[in-house]
Parts: structure tokens; sequence; C-alpha cells
């Protein structure tokens, strides 16, 4: 590849033909620049919906049964499908390091008394992580703990809004409220950021009103938040994978979208993704041409070079280069123009996304980039494609007759 | 050392084809030097062509340094060429953007040799033809008659067996003729074989044989008292 004449040929024929080479060299630079450019822009829009992502979704996933829209399984449409104990196990179970934290909910509408005062609240009978998962303070006294749990205790942890009603200035923490004619000691407050929807709800243990209602096992749903470590792939992922998995753990058709609801905070970014995937397959598809027209352009002012060339090559021959040769010294020329053009246009294209990156920093257009992989890649195409393009030029050349050289001019 | 028997070759034109050697018997020994003439259309070109490798025989046999010369892949050609062969051609066909030390050791650099090692191999005969101090100046910078010197630099660079040289005078002036006669004489007395094709007269009468061609076969084959060329110069 380093030989000194080799080289010294190819750089001979460029001088002999500067103008042509540079037209037609700055083809394949004018669509490596392109492509660069579109790939930049595409992993800004990228950038700009994962920072949002980022910045304003919760890691959560609700998930909940409802009834089936489609025969599977022997079973008939219109089947409910009920969420239990053992499920929430399973998952634990499964996925493991895939989820941070998870709590199986069991909710009622019920009265709640203290003294003379008493309203309807929503009860949430849950697992303690569940303070995690909706990001709950406590204000006074602790929220659930394992223990409460296990022993299935008459508990409550009353949200602030529930306290201003109930007892008013009085201090909360050790006193007795009733619910359907249960006592339950509140053992906490909480506040939750200036939601006042939440503030409004009362927690319990969830084995505790599994116990009172219905000595159940079911569940009404199950929230969970998945590893932060995720980045916005993996969380889809995962959240595909678990509602595959409950799918076939419920019987239920893999196409039945109404069955089991998942609420996935990523899930709106996933249309985003695969439309930025889209853009990025039409802009390698556009460049891609682009650069065809280039290879052509070189090809072409090759055919005609050998053309003009046909006379000492048939000399060479005569002295004795072997077709292999010959055709070594055209291909490595189009590599050459090929790959020094492409290489220009790609450092000129990420020269100007170096510059213009820091400068854009819009919600839904930032830091515009190409990454080392789509270089090296883009490279390795450009080689690749003076090979192409020199290849019917070589094959010409190769054929030369050495009886040319014999003819008098 | 060349040895050919029967030799038949014609061209297609058109529908019917063009006979261009009628079985030519020749035969040429180590240390010879033979004239090649006719009028154009005897097939003296052709018969060069041959014998350079640069066509092939319809049939025959074609013998060169006991190595039969038959079926010959282009890469094998090439080989050949450039180990059995030197040329030497009318108009030169130096490469014009090489200057002449690099023309000499094109042949080599096919053959693979080192930079190094050809550059002095060819410096070697660029002296050997007078033309060492010119040897980083471009063919356009030089005379016809140091054109062709550097094109025989050329074609001995390789060492070859046998020297084809195509109206080697055919572009020169009679005086710079003779000077490049008078050297090719010179290779002939140091034992190079030398094969040449001319149409004039006194160029074939300083060789040793001359062997007439007309329409395709060998009309007469004659030694000559050879015209020693240095007396004109």
């Amino acid at each position: 590849m380093f030989d000194r004449d080799l080289w010294s040929e190819v750089f001979n024929s460029i001088k002999k033909n500067k103008m042509r080479t540079f037209l037609t060299g700055f083809s394949v630079a004018w669509g490596i620049f392109i492509l660069i450019l579109l790939l930049g822009s595409i992993k800004g829009l990228q950038n700009g919906f994962a920072k949002q992502f980022e910045d304003d979704a919760s890691n959560t996933v609700y998930i909940w049964p409802n009834v089936t829209k489609k025969p599977y399984g022997g079973f008939d449409a219109g089947r409910r499908i009920t969420l239990k104990n053992k499920d929430v196990e399973y998952i634990k179970g499964s996925f493991e390091g895939s989820f941070e934290y998870i709590s199986s909910v069991f909710s009622r509408n019920l009265t709640v008394k203290y003294k003379k005062e008493f309203s309807n609240f929503p009860i949430l009978a849950v697992y303690p992580d569940y303070q995690y998962i909706e990001k709950t303070t406590v204000e006074k006294g602790r929220f659930l703990e394992n223990r409460d749990i296990e022993k299935k205790d008459k508990v409550v942890v009353l949200g602030k809004k529930v306290v201003d009603e109930l007892f008013k200035d009085e201090d909360p923490i050790g006193k007795t409220v009733i619910m359907n004619g249960f006592p339950y000691k509140v053992i906490g407050e909480f506040s939750d950021g200036g939601n006042e929807r939440e503030e409004n709800k009362v927690y319990v243990p969830i084995t505790t009103f599994q116990r009172i209602y219905g000595n159940t096992d079911v569940v009404n749903n199950i929230v969970l938040t998945y590893n932060p470590k995720f980045n916005f792939a993996e969380a889809i992922n995962f959240s595909d994978v678990l509602e595959e998995v409950l799918k076939r753990r419920m019987i239920i058709h893999p196409e039945d979208q109404g069955a089991i609801y998942f609420n996935n905070s990523a899930e709106g970014f996933s249309n985003i993704t695969e439309f930025t995937n889209m853009l990025t397959v039409i802009s390698v598809a556009v460049g891609f041409l682009i650069l065809v027209a280039g290879i052509v352009g070189i090809g072409n002012i090759l055919v005609f070079i050998i053309k003009e060339r046909t006379k000492e090559i048939g000399i060479r021959k005569a002295l004795g280069a072997r077709p292999s040769q010959v055709m070594r010294l055209v291909i490595l020329e189009s590599i050459f123009i090929t790959t020094v053009s492409g290489v220009g246009g790609l450092l000129f294209g990420t020269g100007l996304l170096a510059i213009v990156s820091p400068l854009l920093d819009l919600p839904a257009f930032s830091k515009p980039s190409v990454d080392n992989t789509t270089v090296i890649i883009a490279t390795v195409i450009l080689i690749i494609a003076g090979v192409f393009a020199g290849l019917i030029p070589a094959l010409r050349a190769a054929n030369v007759k050495p009886i040319v050289a014999l003819r008098a001019d | 050392m060349l040895e050919i028997k029967n030799l038949h070759k014609s061209y297609p034109i058109g529908d019917s084809s063009l006979h261009v050697l009628k079985g030519i018997d020749l035969s040429v020994k180590e240390g010879e030097m033979v004239a090649i003439m006719g009028s154009s259309g005897s097939g003296k070109s052709t018969l060069l062509n041959i014998i350079g490798m640069l066509d092939e025989a319809d049939s025959g046999q074609y013998i060169l340094d006991e190595l039969q010369i038959k079926n010959l892949t282009e890469k094998k050609a090439a080989v050949y060429r450039n180990k059995f062969l030197g040329f030497i051609f009318q108009s030169f066909n130096l490469i014009s953007y090489k200057n002449a030390i690099e023309n000499v050791a094109l042949p080599l650099y096919y053959q693979g040799m080192k930079r190094k090692e050809r550059q002095e191999l060819a410096l070697f005969h660029l002296e050997k033809v007078g033309l060492a101090n010119w040897s980083d100046h471009l063919p356009k910078e030089l005379s016809g008659g140091q054109k062709q010197r550097v094109a025989i630099a050329r074609a001995l660079a390789a060492n070859p067996k046998l020297l084809l040289a195509d109206e080697p005078t055919g572009a020169l002036d009679t005086k710079t003729s003779y000077e490049i006669m008078e050297f090719i004489q010179q290779l002939n007395d140091e034992g190079k074989t030398i094969l040449m094709v001319t149409h004039e007269e006194d160029i074939a009468n300083m060789c040793k044989r001359i062997v007439r061609l007309r329409d395709g076969v060998i009309m007469e084959d004659k030694k000559v008292t050879q015209v020693r060329a240095a007396q004109y110069v």
C-alpha cells in the first residue's frame, strides 16, 4: 500500500486532471457533508426529546387489569382479569433489578370518622414502597412499615387535607379513627408537594384490608418504578417485556390492548423515538443516494482518464506490468479521490456541527452531533465506494492490449 | 534461442478473414542481429507482435529459450515479457511524467525489485547509454536521440534474452539514426540477440542477417556483411 511509486503515479494522474478530479471529489464531499448534517440534526432532535423525558417524566408504570376484548386460549372475550398477590410476587421474582419500587394497591372509598367529624376519602391499601413511588413526604409520625404489613395492623397514614378536615388543629398521631366500624390508629401524616388530590388520601397496610374485605388476595392495580439507571430505550423495553409476560401469565391475547392497561410514562416518548429512527433511515438513504451520484462521477472521470492513458498502460504492459498491477493503480486512485474528498466533507460537516452545537440548546433541538461510530462507518463506506467506483475503469485498464504500445502516434 | 515453425495468423475482417502470416519458419541463434524487412502489409509487424507475446499465433510453434510460448494468460505473458524481452519502439514510448531514471527502472519495478536496488541498476544502464547526467530529466527535456537511448536503457534494464526493436530509427534523422545503430551494434557485440523491424535498407544492412517478408511468407533469408555504423558517425 505504501509503495512510493504507486502513490507518485496516483498523484501524477490527479495532478494532470486537477479540475475534473476536484469537481468529482466535490460531489462525494457534498454527499457526505449533507449526510453528516442530517444525522447531526436528527441527533439534535433526539437529544431534545430525551432531555424532556429526563426532566419531566417520573419513571412509573401503572398496571390496571380490565376486561378482555378478544377470545383467547379457550376463553371468550369479556373475561374480567384480576391481579393477585402472587402476581406481584411473580413480577418481583422475575424482574429483579429491573424495578426499584413496587407495590400493589387495594383501594376502597370509605367514610373516615374522628369524634364528631367524618367524611368520605379514598383509602389506598398499599406496601411501604408506595411512599417512594408517589414521592410523599411524611410530615409527622411515620409511613407504613413492613411490620405493619406482617402483623396486619389496623393503622393509617392520613393525607394533610384529611387531617385538616377531621382533626382541625389537633395532633392526629396516636389518635384513633373509625372506618366502616373498625378502629384504626393514626401513625403518620403526609404531604405531597402541594398535590391536593394526593393529600386527600388515606394509606393502610394492604394485608389489613385484604383480610377485612373478603379475606382475599386480589389487588386492584400494581404500581412500580423501574430502575432509575435505565435509559429511555431500556425503560420502554422493560415495560414491553413486562406486558408480554403478564399477558401470557393471564392467558390474554398478545394483541389484546384492553385487557391489561399499562401506563408507562416513557411510553409517550416511544413514538418519538420511532419517528426519529425513521428520520435517520430516510437521511441515510438520501445521503447514500447523493453518495452514489458522486461515485458514479468518479467512475466516469476514471474511465475517461484510462482512455487518455491507454497508450501509457499499453507501454507498461509491454514492459511487464501484470493486469493486477494495473488494476491496483486505478483502484488506488479511485479510493484516494473518494476517501480524501469524503473525509473532507466529513471534517467540514462535523466541524460545522461542533461550532453550532453549543449554540443550539432548544427544548426540542439540543446539541446536534454525530458519534464516532458514524464517522468511522462513513469512512469505511467511502473506501469501499472508492473500490466500486474504480472497478469498471480498472477492469478496462487491465484489458488494454499491450499491442497499442507499438502503434505509432 | 528462438524457434518458429509453420506460424499462421489471420485477422477477421467482417465476415471474411485476412490471412497475414502464412507459415513462417524462423530460427534465430544467440548473438544474432536480424533485420525483418517488408513493405506494409507484409506481416512483419504481426510477426514481431507474436514474438513479443503481444499477440498470439493461430497455429504453429513458437519456442523462446526452450520455452513453448502458447496459450499464455495475460499475467504469464506479462511475466515472460518482463523476463525475456526488451522492447525498443519507434516513438520511444517513454512515460512523459517520469524522469529518465524512473523510466529505466519501470521494468524492474514490475519485477518487484526494491526501490534502492532498481535505482542503482537503472543508473548503471543510463551510464551505459551515456546519459547518467540526465537521469532526473523528463522525456520532454531530451532530444530524440537521447529519448531513444533512455528507451534502450529501459529495454536493457531487466537484462532480457532478446531485444525487440520496432523501427528504432524511424523517428530519428540520419545522423542520430546511425548513432543509435552504433549503440545497438555495440550491444550485439557484447552478445545480445537483437531482432529489428525496419524498412530502411541502410539500417537493415547494419544487421548481420536480413529476413524479407512478402504477403505473409519469408521471401528471402540471408546473412549479410555487417556495415559498421561507427564509420558514419
